[in-house]
């Protein structure tokens, strides 16, 4: 056993002199792959190279596989021949002075963790979103509150910069840990020169995009991006003036709407003429003339709105015309490019994944004739052997003709098979909008319109369950809104059960 | 070819006398070995110490210089049969491992190296996985090193003594003819620092200076010797290595002016006392503390005389010892009521049990501690309630309100894993057949029990999983149905496995995912390579360069079993059918599916400057990945309940009518081709595309473009004219 002994004196003298002498401790959260690693290595260097002591640790784990991961870093002046100091391998509950995050749920993970003490700590994150597997799964919108976790930010964290870093390094075409690095040195929180910080980024791989993230990174945070967060205002909605005919006709009738609707109605309208015709998209205005009614007494239209708009999406149904429309839009191509970044000049090939079945095939046939077909096993069995999986190539002329020629078709929709079944559920739901006694029954049954997406048997569990539902409504027309959500939420869970009203009911989950 | 190349990190290595050695704890270890004059080095990878394998990896040229062996070994208990090096010769070896599972893995050899006691130092190097960061069960290590009578270091974390703890190690291994275990925490091994290096030493005995082979009959572990060997333990090694450790000091004490209490802790959390007593203002940052110390750098065994010495006097100690159950503790307050100090020994009755001693539980203790230190008031900066305050500053409405908001991030599969096709398929495999119970095993592939796959029931240990389903085959209502890595399979699996399986007419499927690395440990190499992989879209190469390639097919052939099947896991029709078939086949007997696919982390490593190469070089290259139209994606986000790729996210909804996000591919996409894929298999949407870029275009490429583009660009000026009209 060794007994580091000191004399009294220098008891005495290191309790006067340096019991205050404290680390600067700072902790970062990445996400896995997001070069957190290098970041740390970085800051070693750039603590290094001023003369300080930098120890750093990290919970790796399973991070590579895009799991959360912590570096821990303390700093520590050193003077002459002082004794490496003692530093800790945890960081602690207010004993953080500065915290890092990749992402602004992290950030929020921080502060939850404690790791945010308003009296010292400086919270530097990007504030854009990587969606957890829980968020991007949800069958409706599952995305958490961004907003809420930013005000928190500005209200625990001593000071809180943040803007949106991931931009700026895809602009600049580099890693958001050069972006960090800037927000940290443009902070002031380090006691290091930025020189020092950005010679250190100007070697290497990658040196100039590094640099120019760095940069721009360091002076947002330098000219703030610091305290509390206030959301972008939006820029209330006006109608354009006409360009056309069409447009002529139909501008002034959307501006005597109420104010409210004119949105949701221009881009109704619109989209119902490009579907169809102007006689469809009158149909529509006429439904929602009856549910403006309806919201008479009241100001916000609430009803209208949602009811209007689910109205608008259902009745735009996406069958094979509307899809080989869409597949052959004059802007697809361009938005395509520029997601993929590519020019025009570069040879680029599309090829899109179909799965045609006899239903969509049934669904565009005359009404008799498709009902025919679904009935007869032998011609099921024949078309199905035809169809199938398919990979087209829409960038081939060939398929260019074919879709447009589908999409041609729409001319016809109107007497089709499917028009005729969506338009059923259509009426069944609306009338159940608009019967319902109580304003707030109405917006539940509105907001069932909502249930209905998808394709092939996504778009038959969401459409059939809503109808489990409108059939249990007229059994029991008094149940209220609390219940219809109910039903709803139920109804969104794909893997609940779903047979019965009882069953759902059960699977429900209580409000 | 591991995950991270320590190949620059390696010169290090060559530090000489006075050199400043500056890196990661794992490299310091590394250095400290070559320092001691080690003979052999092997080990198995696995967090925390997987990067101590990777170092001597990518070191083997320094090793070879000074005549050091090395093997990345079969398993932890290979790793641990190899310490028999030391038995007989005076031969300098160490092993590493992830503890307590690679303990486990190696009891057997380990139990009876302890038995037979060493000649040359045998040091095992524990990565201990315990607490925030691991991802095994909670066990410690020190229980195997009390039931041994294997020594356990503990030393603090810092470089200077992570690295002379390794020296003197070995040296008490020798002094007391035992192995030792040395123990490094998570946090430990990715430690940096610095320390002042010594020259490297060159073994006494390698393949140019050979041993002379003496057998010593009485290290055997037969009868009449292990009783012998039992007694010796207690007798001679024991008091040997009490000497040792008491002489070299390898124990510390930090004095302290409130000489009337005092703190025993382990090394590995020294540091985090420090800092608590430095918060209480009662240690300063150099560590001068008012609080004596009592450092046990040396976990096992406990120094009788020291702790005499250091809790003579004192009304109160505080013992700090992470996890259960207290042995240290236990310990002490053996040795103190044996010598009758009448010490009150504080410990787990007022610090948890359970869990990592982090820097708030450690102050909230030491603070309780001394609050109830009775004689004399130490004055501390926070009283408990502002100790406890500090947990956290969050109002319990806030707290509630980031529960419900913070996504969980459960590790999850890389963007383009061969393993995702595989789970999607015996998803909707599942959705056909009915719910599954699937025994897992360990490796990336189990965080399919995860969101969004849910698939698997249980997870018995590396390689166990087929031995895992035995007990219940003839009680389920499909056939059993177990998943294995090439890494499980070759490290337990095949022996505890398929061997057992074949001998008992187990006639259940067994799939391995054949991805040709140890892939969840870090992408080391294995027996097994993976077949050159079809994902037609990435630019496609030669498989990577082994001489000698052990398959799996043929291991299994080996071991009796008669019904295999390749299948690429990419090819998730061709995947299904093959699971039908071996789930429903009357064929007796086990059935195997190897699923081949390159783990696509390492995959990309090895394509990603051959491609950066080619388009260099103005070679043709065609590079996929995949889109969504948001037009046409309703946001039901079934491709993603299928899939869960991080490259398959969402955005919000461009649509102004529509509020739920849309499906999205961003451009970390690899273009591996199971989106569509699953498009097709699953009959999903229509807004799955995929998009073909051509690099350095041929003659002919760029001929069909022009043409295509002019042809559409008249055809796209046709319908703007049309829309136009139709829009306001």
């Amino acid at each position: 056993m060794v007994t580091r002994t000191r004399p009294e004196a220098q008891i005495a003298a290191t309790i006067l002199m340096s019991r205050d002498d404290q680390t600067i401790n700072m902790v970062i959260a990445a996400l896995g792959g997001e070069g957190g690693g290098v970041l740390t290595n970085w800051l070693i260097a750039v603590a290094e190279q001023s003369g300080w002591w930098c120890q750093s640790t990290s919970l790796a784990g399973v991070a590579q596989r895009t799991g959360a991961t912590i570096y821990y870093l303390e700093f520590m002046p050193r003077e002459g021949d002082q004794r490496p100091p003692v530093m800790s391998l945890f960081p602690a509950q207010g004993d953080i002075d500065i915290a890092v995050a990749s992402e602004i749920a992290e950030a929020g993970r921080m502060i939850s963790r404690g790791f945010i003490s308003p009296d010292k700590s400086t919270l530097i994150t990007s504030d854009h979103r990587v969606f957890g597997i829980t968020e991007k799964s949800a069958t409706g919108d599952g995305t958490v509150d961004r907003d809420l976790i930013l005000e928190m930010g500005g209200r625990y964290a001593k000071a809180f910069i943040h803007f949106d870093m991931s931009e700026i390094v895809q602009r600049h075409g580099t890693v958001i840990s050069a972006a960090l690095l800037g927000a940290i040195a443009g902070s002031g929180a380090l006691p290091f020169a930025p020189d020092c910080f950005r010679d250190l980024i100007s070697e290497g791989a990658a040196a100039r995009a590094n640099l120019a993230a760095f940069d721009e990174s360091f002076q947002r945070a330098e000219s703030g991006g610091v305290g509390a967060y206030e959301p972008a205002a939006q820029a209330p909605f006006v109608l354009p003036a006409a360009t056309t005919p069409v447009g002529e006709r139909w501008l002034p009738r959307l501006a005597d709407l109420p104010h409210p609707l004119q949105e949701m109605a221009y881009h109704s309208v619109n989209r119902l003429i490009d579907y169809q015709d102007e006689a469809y998209a009158e149909q529509w205005l006429a439904c929602l003339a009856s549910l403006i009614d309806r919201d008479q007494d009241r100001t916000d239209y609430a009803l209208s709105y949602e009811a209007g708009r689910h109205l608008a999406l259902w009745m735009a149904y996406e069958d094979i015309p509307r899809v080989a429309q869409l597949k052959v839009r004059p802007t697809r191509e361009d938005q395509i490019r520029s997601e993929v970044k590519a020019d025009a000049a570069q040879p680029m090939t599309v090829a899109e994944f179909f799965h045609p079945r006899v239903e969509e095939i049934a669904a565009l046939l005359p009404r008799r004739l498709g009902s025919a077909l679904l009935r007869s096993n032998t011609a099921r069995r024949a078309l199905g052997r035809v169809l199938g999986p398919r990979t087209l190539r829409t960038d081939r002329i060939s398929m260019q003709l074919v879709f447009r020629g589908l999409s041609g078709l729409r001319r016809f929709r109107r007497s089709t098979l499917g028009y005729a079944h969506e338009h059923q559920m259509i009426e069944r739901w609306f009338e159940g909008v608009l019967t319902a006694d109580e304003h707030a029954q109405a917006m539940a049954i509105a907001a069932l319109g909502g249930m209905v997406k998808g394709y092939g048997d996504t778009r038959y569990r969401t459409t059939s369950r809503l109808v489990v539902i409108l059939d249990y409504l007229d059994t029991a027309p008094d149940v209220n809104a609390e219940k219809i959500a109910e039903l709803h939420s139920a109804a969104m869970t794909p893997d609940a059960p779903f047979g019965s009203v009882e069953g759902v009911v059960a699977a429900a989950p209580a409000v | 070819m591991a995950e991270r190349s320590f190949r620059e990190e390696v010169k290090k290595l060559r530090a000489g006398d006075g050199d400043v050695f500056k890196g990661e704890g794992i490299l310091a270890i590394t250095k400290a070995l070559l320092q001691s004059g080690v003979s052999y080095v092997g080990g198995y990878q696995g967090s925390p110490i997987s990067h101590l394998m990777d170092v001597l990896n990518d070191a083997q040229d320094i090793l070879g210089e000074l005549g050091v062996h090395f093997e990345a070994n079969g398993s932890e208990a290979t790793a641990a049969a190899m310490l028999s090096a030391s038995i007989n010769y005076p031969l300098r070896g160490a092993v590493t491992w992830k503890s307590t599972v690679g303990t486990n893995v190696a009891s057997d050899a380990l139990s009876n190296l302890a038995s037979s006691g060493v000649t040359g130092g045998a040091m095992v190097i524990v990565g201990e996985d315990y607490g925030e960061g691991s991802s095994i069960m909670q066990e410690r290590s020190y229980a195997f090193a009390m039931k041994a009578q294997m020594w356990l270091l503990d030393p603090r974390p810092n470089l200077p003594s992570i690295v002379d703890m390794v020296e003197k190690g070995f040296e008490l291994s020798e002094a007391s003819s035992t192995p030792i275990f040395y123990m490094m925490r998570i946090r430990g091994c990715h430690v940096t620092g610095e320390f002042v290096a010594r020259d490297n030493v060159a073994p006494a005995h390698h393949n140019q200076a050979p041993v002379t082979p003496n057998r010593e009959p009485e290290k055997i572990i037969l009868p009449p010797f292990v009783y012998e060997q039992e007694r010796e333990k207690i007798g001679e090694r024991l008091p040997a290595a009490i000497h040792f450790v008491e002489e070299h000091a390898l124990n510390e004490v930090f004095p302290g002016r409130y000489d009337s209490v005092g703190i025993i802790t382990c090394g590995g959390s020294y540091n985090t006392v420090i800092r608590a007593l430095q918060r209480q203002g009662l240690a300063d940052v150099y560590g001068d503390t008012d609080i004596p110390i009592y450092c046990l750098n040396v976990a096992y065994p406990l120094i009788p005389n020291e702790l005499v010495r250091f809790c003579a006097g004192k009304e109160q100690v505080l013992v700090l010892e992470e996890g259960q159950p207290e042995y240290i503790e236990q310990g002490i307050q053996t040795v103190l009521r044996r010598q009758d100090v009448q010490t009150r020994v504080y410990g787990k009755d007022i610090m948890p049990m359970a869990g990592e001693y982090t820097g708030q539980v450690m102050l909230e203790g030491i603070t309780r501690f001394l609050g109830a230190a009775s004689r004399t008031a130490i004055p501390m900066k926070l009283p408990l309630e502002a100790v406890l305050a500090t947990e956290t500053p969050v109002s319990d409405e806030d707290i509630a309100r980031l529960m419900t908001e913070l996504p969980p991030r459960p590790a999850g599969l890389c963007t383009g894993c061969p393993e995702r096709p595989l789970f999607s398929a015996i998803k909707q495999l599942q959705e056909e057949m009915g719910p599954f119970h699937i025994s897992s095993d360990i490796g990336c592939h189990s965080f399919a029990t995860a969101a969004p796959f849910n698939l698997g029931n249980t997870i018995m240990g590396y390689g166990l999983s087929l031995a895992s389903s035995s007990g219940m085959r003839h009680a389920l209502p499909h056939k059993a149905i177990s998943i294995m890595g090439d890494g499980g399979f070759w490290h337990n699996g095949l022996t505890s496995g398929v061997t057992s399986a074949v001998f008992n007419e187990h006639d259940g499927l067994l799939i391995v995912i054949d991805n040709g690395y140890s892939a969840a440990t870090g992408g080391q190499d294995i027996p097994s390579l993976v077949e050159p992989n079809l994902i037609a879209t990435t630019l496609d190469t030669d498989q990577p360069k082994r001489d000698s390639w052990q398959t799996i097919e043929d291991a299994c052939r080996g071991a009796g079993v008669k019904w295999i099947r390749t299948v690429s896991t990419y090819n998730i029709a061709a995947m299904k059918e093959t699971l039908r078939t071996a789930l429903t086949s009357d064929a007796p007997g086990l059935k195997v599916v190897v699923a081949e696919g390159e783990c696509m982390l390492n995959r990309q490593r090895r394509v990603k400057p051959m491609i950066r190469q080619a388009v260099a070089e103005g070679r043709r290259v065609k590079r996929a990945r995949f889109y969504i139209d948001p037009e046409t994606c309703t946001g039901d986000h079934g491709c993603i309940r299928l899939s869960g790729c991080p490259s398959l996210t969402i955005r919000d909804n461009p649509d102004p009518l529509r509020s739920d996000p849309v499906s999205y591919v961003d451009n970390s996409c690899v273009g591996c081709g199971v989106c569509g894929t699953n498009a097709h298999s699953a009959v999903l949407c229509p807004s799955f595309s995929r998009i073909d870029l051509i690099d350095n275009p041929s003659p002919w490429d760029r001929l069909m473009n022009s043409a295509r583009v002019r042809v559409r660009e008249w055809l796209r000026a046709r319908d703007q004219k049309h829309r136009l009209q139709r829009q306001f």
